[in-house]
Protein backbone atom coordinates (compact mmCIF):
# COMPACT_ATOMS: atom_id res chain seq x y z
CA UNK A 1 0.00 0.00 0.00
CA UNK A 2 1.27 3.45 -0.88
CA UNK A 3 2.57 5.48 1.99
CA UNK A 4 3.88 8.97 2.59
CA UNK A 5 6.70 10.25 4.76
CA UNK A 6 5.56 12.95 7.13
CA UNK A 7 7.35 15.24 9.55
CA UNK A 8 5.89 16.14 12.92
CA UNK A 9 5.38 19.90 12.75
CA UNK A 10 3.95 20.32 16.24
CA UNK A 11 3.14 18.31 19.35
CA UNK A 12 0.62 19.61 21.83
CA UNK A 13 -0.50 18.07 25.10
CA UNK A 14 -4.30 18.17 25.13
CA UNK A 15 -5.07 16.28 28.34
CA UNK A 16 -2.85 14.41 30.82
CA UNK A 17 -3.10 11.35 28.54
CA UNK A 18 -3.67 12.75 25.06
CA UNK A 19 -1.24 14.39 22.68
CA UNK A 20 -2.14 16.11 19.43
CA UNK A 21 0.35 15.73 16.53
CA UNK A 22 0.41 17.93 13.45
CA UNK A 23 1.88 16.10 10.46
CA UNK A 24 3.16 17.71 7.26
CA UNK A 25 4.62 16.07 4.21
CA UNK A 26 8.37 15.65 4.50
CA UNK A 27 8.95 17.07 1.01
CA UNK A 28 6.77 20.09 1.79
CA UNK A 29 4.07 19.31 -0.79
CA UNK A 30 0.38 18.99 -0.02
CA UNK A 31 -1.24 15.88 1.41
CA UNK A 32 -4.13 14.14 -0.37
CA UNK A 33 -7.64 15.36 0.47
CA UNK A 34 -9.82 13.10 2.59
CA UNK A 35 -13.38 12.81 3.89
CA UNK A 36 -14.54 13.22 7.49
CA UNK A 37 -14.10 10.08 9.59
CA UNK A 38 -10.99 8.89 7.69
CA UNK A 39 -7.99 7.37 9.38
CA UNK A 40 -4.36 6.73 8.52
CA UNK A 41 -2.08 3.98 9.74
CA UNK A 42 1.10 5.40 11.26
CA UNK A 43 4.23 3.25 11.08
CA UNK A 44 6.76 3.82 13.84
CA UNK A 45 10.20 2.32 13.57
CA UNK A 46 11.25 1.58 17.13
CA UNK A 47 14.72 0.25 16.46
CA UNK A 48 13.80 -2.90 14.56
CA UNK A 49 10.31 -3.37 15.88
CA UNK A 50 7.73 -1.63 13.71
CA UNK A 51 4.51 -0.48 15.30
CA UNK A 52 1.53 0.27 13.08
CA UNK A 53 -1.42 2.03 14.64
CA UNK A 54 -4.52 3.50 13.04
CA UNK A 55 -5.44 7.06 14.03
CA UNK A 56 -8.39 9.16 12.91
CA UNK A 57 -7.74 12.41 11.08
CA UNK A 58 -9.15 15.28 13.10
CA UNK A 59 -8.58 18.32 10.94
CA UNK A 60 -10.69 19.89 8.27
CA UNK A 61 -10.84 17.80 5.08
CA UNK A 62 -10.37 21.10 3.24
CA UNK A 63 -6.94 21.60 4.79
CA UNK A 64 -4.38 19.54 2.91
CA UNK A 65 -1.35 21.37 4.32
CA UNK A 66 -1.35 19.20 7.42
CA UNK A 67 -3.02 16.19 8.98
CA UNK A 68 -3.95 16.17 12.65
CA UNK A 69 -4.07 13.09 14.84
CA UNK A 70 -4.45 12.62 18.56
CA UNK A 71 -2.96 9.76 20.50
CA UNK A 72 -4.06 8.54 23.90
CA UNK A 73 -1.36 7.02 26.02
CA UNK A 74 -2.23 3.34 26.58
CA UNK A 75 -0.02 1.94 29.32
CA UNK A 76 -1.01 -1.67 28.72
CA UNK A 77 -0.67 -2.00 24.99
CA UNK A 78 1.82 -3.22 22.42
CA UNK A 79 3.78 0.00 22.69
CA UNK A 80 2.74 2.13 19.71
CA UNK A 81 1.04 4.83 21.74
CA UNK A 82 3.91 4.91 24.25
CA UNK A 83 6.34 5.37 21.38
CA UNK A 84 4.24 8.25 20.03
CA UNK A 85 4.15 9.86 23.48
CA UNK A 86 7.72 9.30 24.61
CA UNK A 87 9.81 9.23 21.44
CA UNK A 88 8.04 11.32 18.82
CA UNK A 89 8.86 15.01 19.01
CA UNK A 90 8.69 18.02 16.75
CA UNK A 91 10.80 17.21 13.70
CA UNK A 92 10.44 13.40 13.96
CA UNK A 93 9.75 11.61 10.70
CA UNK A 94 7.00 8.99 10.46
CA UNK A 95 5.43 7.03 7.68
CA UNK A 96 1.67 7.06 7.15
CA UNK A 97 -0.64 5.29 4.73
CA UNK A 98 -3.02 7.32 2.57
CA UNK A 99 -6.33 8.05 4.33
CA UNK A 100 -9.03 5.39 4.29
CA UNK A 101 -12.59 5.97 5.40
CA UNK A 102 -14.63 3.24 7.08
CA UNK A 103 -16.62 5.73 9.14
CA UNK A 104 -18.05 8.30 6.74
CA UNK A 105 -21.21 10.33 7.28
CA UNK A 106 -24.11 8.80 5.35
CA UNK A 107 -25.39 11.28 2.81
CA UNK A 108 -28.79 9.62 2.95
CA UNK A 109 -29.13 10.74 6.54
CA UNK A 110 -31.38 13.61 7.57
CA UNK A 111 -29.93 13.86 11.07
CA UNK A 112 -26.77 12.48 12.62
CA UNK A 113 -26.17 11.41 16.22
CA UNK A 114 -22.49 11.27 17.12
CA UNK A 115 -21.64 9.34 20.28
CA UNK A 116 -18.06 9.49 21.54
CA UNK A 117 -16.33 7.97 24.54
CA UNK A 118 -12.93 9.40 25.52
CA UNK A 119 -10.42 9.45 22.69
CA UNK A 120 -13.24 8.18 20.43
CA UNK A 121 -13.97 11.86 19.86
CA UNK A 122 -11.26 12.14 17.18
CA UNK A 123 -13.11 10.86 14.04
CA UNK A 124 -16.00 13.19 14.86
CA UNK A 125 -13.68 16.19 14.76
CA UNK A 126 -13.33 15.74 10.98
CA UNK A 127 -16.85 14.33 10.44
CA UNK A 128 -18.23 17.55 11.93
CA UNK A 129 -16.65 19.48 9.06
CA UNK A 130 -18.60 17.37 6.56
CA UNK A 131 -21.79 17.71 8.60
CA UNK A 132 -21.43 21.49 8.87
CA UNK A 133 -20.61 21.88 5.19
CA UNK A 134 -23.73 19.93 4.22
CA UNK A 135 -25.87 21.79 6.74
CA UNK A 136 -27.04 18.52 8.34
CA UNK A 137 -28.83 18.44 11.66
CA UNK A 138 -26.84 16.65 14.37
CA UNK A 139 -26.25 16.01 18.07
CA UNK A 140 -22.91 15.28 19.69
CA UNK A 141 -22.87 13.13 22.83
CA UNK A 142 -19.44 12.99 24.42
CA UNK A 143 -18.64 10.97 27.54
CA UNK A 144 -15.31 11.25 29.37
CA UNK A 145 -13.75 10.34 32.72
CA UNK A 146 -13.28 13.68 34.40
CA UNK A 147 -13.13 17.36 33.38
CA UNK A 148 -9.39 17.32 32.66
CA UNK A 149 -9.80 14.29 30.37
CA UNK A 150 -12.32 15.88 28.04
CA UNK A 151 -10.06 16.32 25.04
CA UNK A 152 -11.17 19.24 22.84
CA UNK A 153 -14.31 19.65 24.95
CA UNK A 154 -14.07 23.46 25.13
CA UNK A 155 -13.30 23.80 21.46
CA UNK A 156 -16.25 21.57 20.56
CA UNK A 157 -18.60 23.42 22.87
CA UNK A 158 -17.73 26.66 21.10
CA UNK A 159 -18.24 24.97 17.74
CA UNK A 160 -21.39 22.96 18.39
CA UNK A 161 -23.12 25.02 21.09
CA UNK A 162 -26.31 23.38 22.31
CA UNK A 163 -25.85 20.43 20.02
CA UNK A 164 -22.97 19.23 22.23
CA UNK A 165 -23.90 17.18 25.30
CA UNK A 166 -21.20 16.12 27.75
CA UNK A 167 -21.28 13.30 30.30
CA UNK A 168 -18.53 13.46 32.88
CA UNK A 169 -18.02 10.21 34.73
CA UNK A 170 -16.39 11.76 37.82
CA UNK A 171 -19.42 14.01 38.23
CA UNK A 172 -21.73 11.03 37.93
CA UNK A 173 -23.27 12.24 34.72
CA UNK A 174 -24.38 9.32 32.65
CA UNK A 175 -25.32 9.07 28.99
CA UNK A 176 -28.74 7.45 28.64
CA UNK A 177 -28.31 5.79 25.25
CA UNK A 178 -31.86 4.46 25.13
CA UNK A 179 -33.35 7.89 25.82
CA UNK A 180 -31.23 9.54 23.12
CA UNK A 181 -32.03 6.88 20.52
CA UNK A 182 -35.76 6.80 21.35
CA UNK A 183 -36.45 10.42 20.43
CA UNK A 184 -34.87 10.72 16.98
CA UNK A 185 -36.81 11.58 13.84
CA UNK A 186 -37.00 9.20 10.87
CA UNK A 187 -33.93 9.23 8.67
CA UNK A 188 -31.48 9.65 11.58
CA UNK A 189 -28.12 7.85 11.56
CA UNK A 190 -26.09 7.06 14.67
CA UNK A 191 -22.30 6.89 14.84
CA UNK A 192 -20.37 5.61 17.82
CA UNK A 193 -16.66 5.56 18.55
CA UNK A 194 -15.25 4.75 21.96
CA UNK A 195 -14.42 1.91 24.31
CA UNK A 196 -15.76 -1.56 23.47
CA UNK A 197 -18.55 -1.72 26.05
CA UNK A 198 -19.89 1.67 24.94
CA UNK A 199 -19.87 0.69 21.28
CA UNK A 200 -21.61 -2.59 22.11
CA UNK A 201 -24.23 -0.82 24.22
CA UNK A 202 -25.07 1.63 21.42
CA UNK A 203 -25.24 -1.12 18.77
CA UNK A 204 -27.43 -3.32 20.94
CA UNK A 205 -29.77 -0.52 22.01
CA UNK A 206 -30.24 0.75 18.44
CA UNK A 207 -30.94 -2.78 17.24
CA UNK A 208 -33.36 -3.40 20.08
CA UNK A 209 -35.28 -0.20 19.31
CA UNK A 210 -35.67 -1.32 15.70
CA UNK A 211 -33.12 0.95 14.01
CA UNK A 212 -32.27 -0.48 10.59
CA UNK A 213 -28.72 -1.82 10.38
CA UNK A 214 -27.62 0.64 7.73
CA UNK A 215 -28.46 3.58 10.01
CA UNK A 216 -25.96 2.36 12.62
CA UNK A 217 -22.23 3.07 12.25
CA UNK A 218 -19.37 2.27 14.59
CA UNK A 219 -15.63 2.44 14.77
CA UNK A 220 -13.29 1.03 17.33
CA UNK A 221 -9.54 1.14 17.28
CA UNK A 222 -8.83 -0.82 20.37
CA UNK A 223 -5.44 -2.39 20.68
CA UNK A 224 -5.73 -5.99 19.53
CA UNK A 225 -6.13 -8.22 22.53
CA UNK A 226 -3.04 -10.10 23.59
CA UNK A 227 -3.09 -13.70 24.69
CA UNK A 228 -1.07 -16.88 24.71
CA UNK A 229 1.77 -17.13 22.21
CA UNK A 230 1.23 -19.49 19.25
CA UNK A 231 2.88 -20.48 15.99
CA UNK A 232 1.58 -20.00 12.46
CA UNK A 233 2.84 -22.05 9.53
CA UNK A 234 2.68 -20.43 6.10
CA UNK A 235 1.62 -23.01 3.52
CA UNK A 236 3.38 -21.43 0.52
CA UNK A 237 6.83 -20.97 2.05
CA UNK A 238 6.70 -23.47 4.87
CA UNK A 239 7.87 -20.67 7.18
CA UNK A 240 6.88 -20.93 10.84
CA UNK A 241 6.10 -17.57 12.47
CA UNK A 242 5.98 -17.15 16.20
CA UNK A 243 3.25 -14.84 17.50
CA UNK A 244 4.23 -13.52 20.93
CA UNK A 245 1.60 -12.89 23.59
CA UNK A 246 1.83 -9.10 23.22
CA UNK A 247 2.02 -9.01 19.41
CA UNK A 248 -0.83 -9.32 16.94
CA UNK A 249 -0.70 -12.11 14.38
CA UNK A 250 -0.69 -9.49 11.61
CA UNK A 251 2.29 -7.73 13.13
CA UNK A 252 4.16 -11.02 13.49
CA UNK A 253 3.43 -11.97 9.88
CA UNK A 254 4.64 -8.57 8.67
CA UNK A 255 7.83 -8.83 10.68
CA UNK A 256 8.46 -12.26 9.21
CA UNK A 257 8.16 -10.73 5.74
CA UNK A 258 4.91 -12.45 4.76
CA UNK A 259 3.00 -10.84 1.89
CA UNK A 260 -0.10 -9.57 3.62
CA UNK A 261 -2.26 -6.56 2.90
CA UNK A 262 -4.04 -4.60 5.61
CA UNK A 263 -6.12 -1.50 6.01
CA UNK A 264 -7.90 -0.73 9.27
CA UNK A 265 -5.95 -3.05 11.58
CA UNK A 266 -8.98 -3.15 13.83
CA UNK A 267 -11.07 -6.06 12.57
CA UNK A 268 -13.46 -3.87 10.61
CA UNK A 269 -12.49 -3.79 6.96
CA UNK A 270 -11.70 -7.41 6.08
CA UNK A 271 -8.60 -6.60 4.01
CA UNK A 272 -6.11 -8.75 5.94
CA UNK A 273 -8.31 -11.86 5.97
CA UNK A 274 -6.36 -15.12 5.85
CA UNK A 275 -7.60 -18.54 4.92
CA UNK A 276 -7.07 -21.14 7.61
CA UNK A 277 -6.16 -24.53 6.13
CA UNK A 278 -5.60 -26.57 9.27
CA UNK A 279 -5.56 -26.16 13.00
CA UNK A 280 -5.61 -28.51 15.95
CA UNK A 281 -7.02 -25.91 18.31
CA UNK A 282 -9.41 -23.03 18.53
CA UNK A 283 -9.54 -19.72 16.65
CA UNK A 284 -10.20 -16.74 18.90
CA UNK A 285 -12.09 -14.30 16.68
CA UNK A 286 -12.17 -10.66 17.82
CA UNK A 287 -13.21 -8.94 14.58
CA UNK A 288 -16.49 -7.33 13.50
CA UNK A 289 -16.08 -8.35 9.87
CA UNK A 290 -16.78 -12.08 9.65
CA UNK A 291 -20.31 -13.32 10.17
CA UNK A 292 -21.03 -15.68 13.04
CA UNK A 293 -21.32 -18.51 10.53
CA UNK A 294 -17.94 -17.70 8.99
CA UNK A 295 -16.34 -17.55 12.43
CA UNK A 296 -17.85 -20.89 13.35
CA UNK A 297 -16.63 -22.48 10.10
CA UNK A 298 -13.03 -21.88 11.23
CA UNK A 299 -11.90 -21.33 7.64
CA UNK A 300 -11.10 -17.62 7.79
CA UNK A 301 -9.61 -15.23 10.30
CA UNK A 302 -8.58 -11.61 10.70
CA UNK A 303 -4.97 -11.64 11.92
CA UNK A 304 -5.10 -7.93 12.89
CA UNK A 305 -7.16 -8.69 16.00
CA UNK A 306 -7.78 -12.44 16.15
CA UNK A 307 -5.56 -15.11 17.63
CA UNK A 308 -5.49 -18.87 18.07
CA UNK A 309 -5.08 -21.28 20.93
CA UNK A 310 -3.39 -24.26 19.35
CA UNK A 311 -0.13 -26.05 18.69
CA UNK A 312 -0.60 -26.06 14.91
CA UNK A 313 -2.10 -23.43 12.59
CA UNK A 314 -1.59 -23.64 8.82
CA UNK A 315 -2.65 -20.63 6.76
CA UNK A 316 -2.78 -20.13 3.00
CA UNK A 317 -0.03 -17.51 2.73
CA UNK B 1 -41.25 -15.30 -20.57
CA UNK B 2 -37.87 -16.97 -20.93
CA UNK B 3 -37.49 -19.78 -18.41
CA UNK B 4 -34.92 -19.32 -15.67
CA UNK B 5 -34.62 -15.59 -16.39
CA UNK B 6 -35.11 -13.35 -13.39
CA UNK B 7 -35.60 -9.62 -13.63
CA UNK B 8 -33.42 -8.24 -10.91
CA UNK B 9 -35.05 -4.84 -10.75
CA UNK B 10 -38.45 -6.32 -9.91
CA UNK B 11 -39.10 -5.97 -6.17
CA UNK B 12 -39.67 -9.04 -4.04
CA UNK B 13 -42.74 -8.83 -1.86
CA UNK B 14 -43.27 -10.65 1.40
CA UNK B 15 -46.08 -11.69 3.69
CA UNK B 16 -46.36 -9.07 6.40
CA UNK B 17 -45.00 -10.20 9.75
CA UNK B 18 -44.39 -8.02 12.79
CA UNK B 19 -40.79 -7.03 13.30
CA UNK B 20 -39.72 -8.10 16.75
CA UNK B 21 -37.50 -5.09 17.47
CA UNK B 22 -39.50 -1.90 17.18
CA UNK B 23 -40.28 1.37 18.88
CA UNK B 24 -43.69 1.53 17.16
CA UNK B 25 -45.48 0.11 14.12
CA UNK B 26 -47.27 1.88 11.26
CA UNK B 27 -49.39 -0.14 8.82
CA UNK B 28 -50.78 1.36 5.61
CA UNK B 29 -53.18 -0.63 3.44
CA UNK B 30 -55.73 -0.16 0.73
CA UNK B 31 -58.67 -2.27 -0.44
CA UNK B 32 -57.86 -5.97 -0.45
CA UNK B 33 -54.59 -5.10 1.28
CA UNK B 34 -56.78 -5.05 4.40
CA UNK B 35 -56.58 -8.86 4.42
CA UNK B 36 -52.82 -8.68 4.96
CA UNK B 37 -53.51 -6.41 7.95
CA UNK B 38 -56.03 -8.86 9.37
CA UNK B 39 -53.43 -11.61 8.97
CA UNK B 40 -50.90 -9.45 10.84
CA UNK B 41 -53.27 -9.14 13.78
CA UNK B 42 -53.89 -12.88 13.67
CA UNK B 43 -50.19 -13.23 14.53
CA UNK B 44 -50.50 -10.95 17.55
CA UNK B 45 -51.31 -7.47 18.77
CA UNK B 46 -47.84 -6.02 19.41
CA UNK B 47 -46.84 -4.54 22.72
CA UNK B 48 -45.53 -1.36 21.07
CA UNK B 49 -47.85 1.42 19.85
CA UNK B 50 -49.52 0.54 16.53
CA UNK B 51 -51.18 2.83 13.99
CA UNK B 52 -53.12 1.47 11.05
CA UNK B 53 -54.29 3.58 8.12
CA UNK B 54 -56.82 1.81 5.94
CA UNK B 55 -58.15 3.14 2.67
CA UNK B 56 -61.39 1.70 1.33
CA UNK B 57 -61.34 0.93 -2.36
CA UNK B 58 -64.64 1.97 -3.92
CA UNK B 59 -63.92 -0.11 -7.05
CA UNK B 60 -63.77 -3.29 -5.04
CA UNK B 61 -66.53 -5.17 -3.35
CA UNK B 62 -64.51 -5.89 -0.22
CA UNK B 63 -64.30 -3.50 2.67
CA UNK B 64 -62.35 -4.67 5.69
CA UNK B 65 -62.98 -1.47 7.67
CA UNK B 66 -65.62 -3.00 9.94
CA UNK B 67 -63.57 -6.06 10.81
CA UNK B 68 -60.44 -3.96 11.29
CA UNK B 69 -62.30 -1.57 13.64
CA UNK B 70 -63.39 -4.46 15.84
CA UNK B 71 -59.90 -5.88 15.93
CA UNK B 72 -57.72 -2.80 16.27
CA UNK B 73 -59.84 -0.18 17.96
CA UNK B 74 -58.45 3.30 18.42
CA UNK B 75 -55.19 2.72 16.53
CA UNK B 76 -57.13 2.56 13.27
CA UNK B 77 -57.97 5.40 10.91
CA UNK B 78 -60.12 4.74 7.82
CA UNK B 79 -60.26 6.82 4.65
CA UNK B 80 -62.48 6.89 1.58
CA UNK B 81 -59.86 8.15 -0.85
CA UNK B 82 -56.24 7.27 -1.50
CA UNK B 83 -55.28 10.94 -1.56
CA UNK B 84 -56.77 11.54 1.89
CA UNK B 85 -55.18 8.43 3.34
CA UNK B 86 -51.73 9.10 1.92
CA UNK B 87 -51.88 12.71 3.06
CA UNK B 88 -52.65 11.56 6.61
CA UNK B 89 -49.74 9.09 6.38
CA UNK B 90 -47.36 11.78 5.15
CA UNK B 91 -48.33 14.09 8.01
CA UNK B 92 -47.89 11.28 10.51
CA UNK B 93 -44.31 10.64 9.33
CA UNK B 94 -42.96 13.83 10.88
CA UNK B 95 -44.07 12.61 14.33
CA UNK B 96 -42.61 9.12 13.91
CA UNK B 97 -39.32 8.27 15.57
CA UNK B 98 -36.42 6.08 14.49
CA UNK B 99 -37.28 2.49 15.27
CA UNK B 100 -40.81 2.79 13.84
CA UNK B 101 -41.45 -0.16 11.55
CA UNK B 102 -43.49 0.30 8.37
CA UNK B 103 -45.79 -2.24 6.72
CA UNK B 104 -47.64 -1.64 3.45
CA UNK B 105 -50.17 -3.66 1.54
CA UNK B 106 -52.33 -3.18 -1.52
CA UNK B 107 -51.67 -2.96 -5.24
CA UNK B 108 -48.12 -2.32 -6.39
CA UNK B 109 -49.15 1.22 -7.39
CA UNK B 110 -50.47 1.96 -3.93
CA UNK B 111 -47.50 0.42 -2.11
CA UNK B 112 -45.01 2.54 -4.04
CA UNK B 113 -47.01 5.74 -3.65
CA UNK B 114 -46.73 5.21 0.10
CA UNK B 115 -43.07 4.11 -0.05
CA UNK B 116 -42.14 7.28 -1.91
CA UNK B 117 -43.69 9.42 0.84
CA UNK B 118 -41.75 7.50 3.50
CA UNK B 119 -38.54 7.97 1.51
CA UNK B 120 -39.02 11.74 1.70
CA UNK B 121 -38.60 11.32 5.46
CA UNK B 122 -35.39 9.32 5.13
CA UNK B 123 -36.96 5.85 5.44
CA UNK B 124 -35.16 3.51 3.08
CA UNK B 125 -37.31 1.44 0.77
CA UNK B 126 -35.64 -1.85 1.78
CA UNK B 127 -36.63 -1.30 5.39
CA UNK B 128 -40.34 -1.15 4.57
CA UNK B 129 -42.18 -4.47 4.64
CA UNK B 130 -44.44 -4.78 1.61
CA UNK B 131 -47.10 -7.28 0.63
CA UNK B 132 -48.72 -7.12 -2.79
CA UNK B 133 -52.44 -7.90 -2.65
CA UNK B 134 -55.48 -7.72 -4.85
CA UNK B 135 -53.91 -7.64 -8.31
CA UNK B 136 -50.73 -7.79 -10.37
CA UNK B 137 -51.54 -4.33 -11.78
CA UNK B 138 -48.54 -2.09 -12.25
CA UNK B 139 -47.61 1.54 -11.80
CA UNK B 140 -46.17 2.76 -15.12
CA UNK B 141 -43.80 5.66 -15.67
CA UNK B 142 -43.83 7.29 -19.09
CA UNK B 143 -40.19 7.74 -20.07
CA UNK B 144 -41.24 10.41 -22.61
CA UNK B 145 -43.34 12.83 -20.54
CA UNK B 146 -42.45 11.56 -17.02
CA UNK B 147 -46.13 11.04 -16.25
CA UNK B 148 -47.26 8.30 -13.87
CA UNK B 149 -50.17 6.01 -14.67
CA UNK B 150 -51.29 3.62 -11.94
CA UNK B 151 -52.95 0.20 -11.73
CA UNK B 152 -52.25 -0.96 -15.30
CA UNK B 153 -53.45 -4.50 -16.01
CA UNK B 154 -52.53 -4.67 -19.71
CA UNK B 155 -49.35 -5.18 -21.74
CA UNK B 156 -49.83 -1.72 -23.27
CA UNK B 157 -50.91 1.30 -21.26
CA UNK B 158 -52.23 4.70 -22.28
CA UNK B 159 -50.20 7.40 -20.53
CA UNK B 160 -52.54 9.41 -18.37
CA UNK B 161 -50.54 12.56 -19.01
CA UNK B 162 -49.50 12.56 -22.70
CA UNK B 163 -51.78 9.89 -24.14
CA UNK B 164 -48.96 7.88 -25.76
CA UNK B 165 -49.42 4.13 -26.02
CA UNK B 166 -46.75 2.68 -23.74
CA UNK B 167 -45.26 -0.79 -23.76
CA UNK B 168 -45.09 -1.82 -20.09
CA UNK B 169 -41.62 -3.17 -19.46
CA UNK B 170 -40.49 -5.45 -16.62
CA UNK B 171 -37.78 -2.94 -15.71
CA UNK B 172 -38.75 -1.47 -12.36
CA UNK B 173 -37.27 1.70 -10.88
CA UNK B 174 -37.14 1.86 -7.12
CA UNK B 175 -36.44 5.57 -7.29
CA UNK B 176 -39.60 6.27 -9.29
CA UNK B 177 -41.56 3.35 -7.80
CA UNK B 178 -42.81 2.24 -11.22
CA UNK B 179 -42.22 0.11 -14.30
CA UNK B 180 -40.82 1.85 -17.35
CA UNK B 181 -43.27 2.55 -20.16
CA UNK B 182 -41.96 3.18 -23.69
CA UNK B 183 -43.94 4.38 -26.67
CA UNK B 184 -44.93 1.20 -28.49
CA UNK B 185 -45.58 2.78 -31.89
CA UNK B 186 -42.59 5.12 -32.02
CA UNK B 187 -41.26 3.55 -35.25
CA UNK B 188 -44.61 3.12 -37.00
CA UNK B 189 -47.09 5.64 -35.58
CA UNK B 190 -50.52 4.13 -35.14
CA UNK B 191 -49.27 0.52 -35.35
CA UNK B 192 -50.29 -0.60 -31.87
CA UNK B 193 -50.15 -4.34 -31.16
CA UNK B 194 -53.14 -6.06 -29.64
CA UNK B 195 -53.82 -4.90 -26.10
CA UNK B 196 -54.26 -7.80 -23.70
CA UNK B 197 -54.81 -8.08 -19.98
CA UNK B 198 -51.69 -9.76 -18.61
CA UNK B 199 -51.53 -8.30 -15.07
CA UNK B 200 -55.01 -9.20 -13.79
Amino acid sequence: MSSVNVRVAAVERVTPLVKHFTLVREDGSRLPPFSGGSHVVVSMDAGGKVYRNAYSLMGSPADTNAYHISVRRQERSRGGSLFMHDKVVEGSVLQITLPTNLFAISRMGRKHILIAGGIGITPFMSQLHDIERNGFDYELHYAFRSPEHGAFADQLKARCGERAHYYIDSEEQKLDIRAVLSRQPLGTHVYVCGPGPMVTAVLETAHDLGWPQRHIHSEQFGAPPGGEPFNVTLAKSGLVVEVAGDTSMLQALEQAGAEIDSLCRGGACGRCMVEVLETDGELLHHDDYLSEAEKASGKKMMPCVSRARCTHLLVNL
Amino acid sequence: MERGYKIRSKPDYQSLTWREHALAHVVVAKGKGGMAVLQLFQQMYPRQPVKVLYIRDKDESVDYATTLTKLIGEGLQCFDSEQEGLYAFFRMLSDCHMGTQFYMSGTESFIWSAVKLAKLHGVQEDDVMKQMMASLSRPVYCVHCKGMTTDITTNIATCRKCGRKLFVRDHFSRLLGAYMGLQVDAEDPGEVPEIEEIYP
